[in-house]
């Protein structure tokens, strides 16, 4: 029970993160290997305007915002050239890697590589639940990350911009023939994704202390989470990755030993993509298959 | 004939093409305001890159695209868009995972601020088209080729621009179909409606233009009406259209 409960919590961060890399994705085709960076610039600035003394919410803000710039300074730097020149080059692989070593090394240069204070926020509450208990910081994650799920769907489903997005998902050319500006849609999309990651951060900043390599490891759990749930397809499906992730993590730590979330994740997500090689939640995954009415013989 | 007028759509020199080659070379053509045009030509005769060209989805090499007397060429597509040309493209490119219904209000992207001249497009797409009413909310996805045709051709007259194009709307319809698509296309010619239609089917392009262009290997070669290709201008089409 418990360690269904902190999966679920920590699944929230990796899902938040995965949903960033997957709303990147739907709109672009292409995957930012900086999100986790992002995500670490804003925990790195937060932590230390905070210790400067700037009240925690101003700091927190300002770390949003920054990863924000710098998401869309990644689309504009490190994607957007090299998709101009061959939309279907894959260029950004290397690109957006470079984008996050350079966070990553600018940020310990900064910073110095160890671990700083991060505001305590809500860690200290203790929330029971049945035999379980978590802290308020691991609630806050779960409530977060369900909120921002369903105002992601809502907003893509429901209000224009988001049907915008749709489209230029689908058919990037013809949303251009209808007007849209592909560019701006893409920007837009960049920063949402980075205000994902962002509050990830946010949310599990007081738990990990703020480190500049925190960006690789939650990148790579985000990534793995996206993976899994099929969010290449669509970007909800990242955030049950990541609940599935968490869940399997936790009760490798709870079930096997307490290092086993070193590698359990990464025999999931192969053993998953055996089986649905587009993730668990895709269209063709034989799970999805079950849930739907036999198609018609024609 | 209307040479004295600035025409709706006048392309001079146009040659464009894909990589290291022009598919498309020299191309003139106009039409008038309130006209209808035809560009006929066999497979791979540059049809669909010309009107491309004019919607700003292939980059113009060399020339000049006029849209009421405003040159376009080198303009991105999302800005020609705004209520200077729409395209009804090869292939019909719905937003498949989209409702009929915000299929048809994608397309009135740059009205979205008049929302009450949306609504009236929208219905006078509904009335040109009344199966798509019907079938406002279903996925289109879900729809049959022919109704999936009608979207298109829905979708570009919600942006109420200065010329409608056309990529071969007749293609692969049942005849039941092809009937209906171009019922609706004599009504947009009836309502004022300027067009340029690319077509394989000369009885298509005969029933709805006033003028037909042909085109092999990238280039123009003739320009009939439908008068004389009715007085023996269709054996000439033939052999062009091979
Ligand atoms: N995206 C592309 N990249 C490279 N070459 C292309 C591309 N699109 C078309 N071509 C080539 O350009 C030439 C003209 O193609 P286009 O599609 O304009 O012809 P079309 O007249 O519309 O033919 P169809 O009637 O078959 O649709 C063809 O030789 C085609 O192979
Ligand atoms: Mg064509």
């Amino acid at each position: 029970m418990q360690f269904i409960l902190s999966g679920i919590a920590i699944g929230s961060i990796y899902g938040l993160i995965a949903m960033a890399l997957a709303i990147t994705f739907y709109v672009t085709r292409t995957i930012n290997f900086a999100q986790g960076q992002l995500m670490m610039v804003t925990v790195m600035l937060t932590a230390m305007l905070s210790a400067a003394g700037t009240p925690v919410w101003l700091a927190m803000i300002i770390g949003l915002v920054s990863s924000c710039i710098l998401g869309v300074l990644s689309y504009l730097i490190a994607i957007r050239p090299i998709l101009q020149v061959n939309r279907f080059s894959f260029g950004w692989l290397v690109s957006t890697l470079g984008f996050a070593v350079i966070l990553e090394n600018g940020a310990a240069l900064i910073w110095g590589p160890t671990s700083r204070s991060f505001p305590q926020m809500l860690i200290s509450y203790r929330v029971p639940i049945g035999n379980a208990v978590l802290n308020g910081q691991q609630v806050l994650a779960i409530v977060v990350a369900i909120v921002l799920t369903i105002a992601f769907e809502v907003v893509r489903r429901r209000t224009f911009f988001g049907k915008l997005g749709m489209a230029t998902a689908v058919d990037p050319d013809m949303a251009e023939a209808i007007g849209a500006n592909t560019t701006v849609v893409a920007i837009v999309a960049f920063i949402v994704s980075a205000l994902f990651a962002g509050i990830a951060g946010l949310l599990v900043g007081p738990t990990t202390f703020a480190n500049p390599y925190l960006g690789s490891t939650f990148g790579t759990f985000g990534f793995i989470a996206m993976m899994i749930g099929g969010g290449t397809e669509k970007p909800v499906a990242a955030m049950f990755g990541g609940l599935i992730l968490g869940v399997c993590a936790e009760g490798a730590n709870a079930l096997i030993n307490s290092q086993a979330s070193d590698w359990f994740p990464f025999l999931v997500l192969v053993i998953i993509l055996i089986i649905s090689p587009r993730g668990l939640f895709s269209s063709s995954s034989p799970l999805m298959r079950l849930r739907r009415p036999p198609a018609a013989k024609a | 004939m209307m040479s004295n007028e600035t025409p709706i759509l006048e392309v001079s020199n146009l040659s464009t093409g894909y990589g290291r080659f022009d598919v498309v070379r020299d191309v003139q053509l106009r039409v008038g305001t309130g006209e209808a045009v035809a560009l006929l030509g066999p497979n791979g005769a540059g049809k669909t890159t010309v009107l491309n060209a004019i919607m700003g989805l292939v980059k113009v090499r060399k020339g000049q695209i006029f849209i009421s007397g405003k040159n376009m060429a080198g303009l991105p597509a999302h800005r020609i868009a705004r209520g200077h040309a729409a395209i009804a493209p090869e292939g019909r490119r719905l937003f498949l995972d989209q409702s009929v219904e915000d299929n048809l209000i994608l397309g009135a992207l740059h009205l979205r601020r008049d929302q009450d001249r949306v609504r009236k497009l929208l219905d006078s797409v509904y009335e040109l088209f009344p199966v798509l009413r019907k079938y406002r909310d279903r996925q289109s996805t879900y729809l049959s080729g022919g109704e999936q045709q009608m979207v298109a051709i829905g979708r570009m007259l919600m942006a109420d621009p200065e010329i409608l194009l056309l990529d071969e709307p007749s293609v692969a319809l049942s005849p039941v179909a092809v009937e209906i698509v171009v019922k609706a296309l004599m009504e947009l010619r009836r309502r004022g409606a300027s067009l340029l239609l690319v077509e394989q089917r000369i009885d298509v392009a005969v029933r709805v233009c006033s003028r037909l262009y042909v085109m092999t290997h990238g280039e123009i070669v003739d320009e009939m009406t439908p008068e004389q290709v009715n007085q023996g201008g269709m054996s000439i089409l033939n052999k062009y259209l091979g």
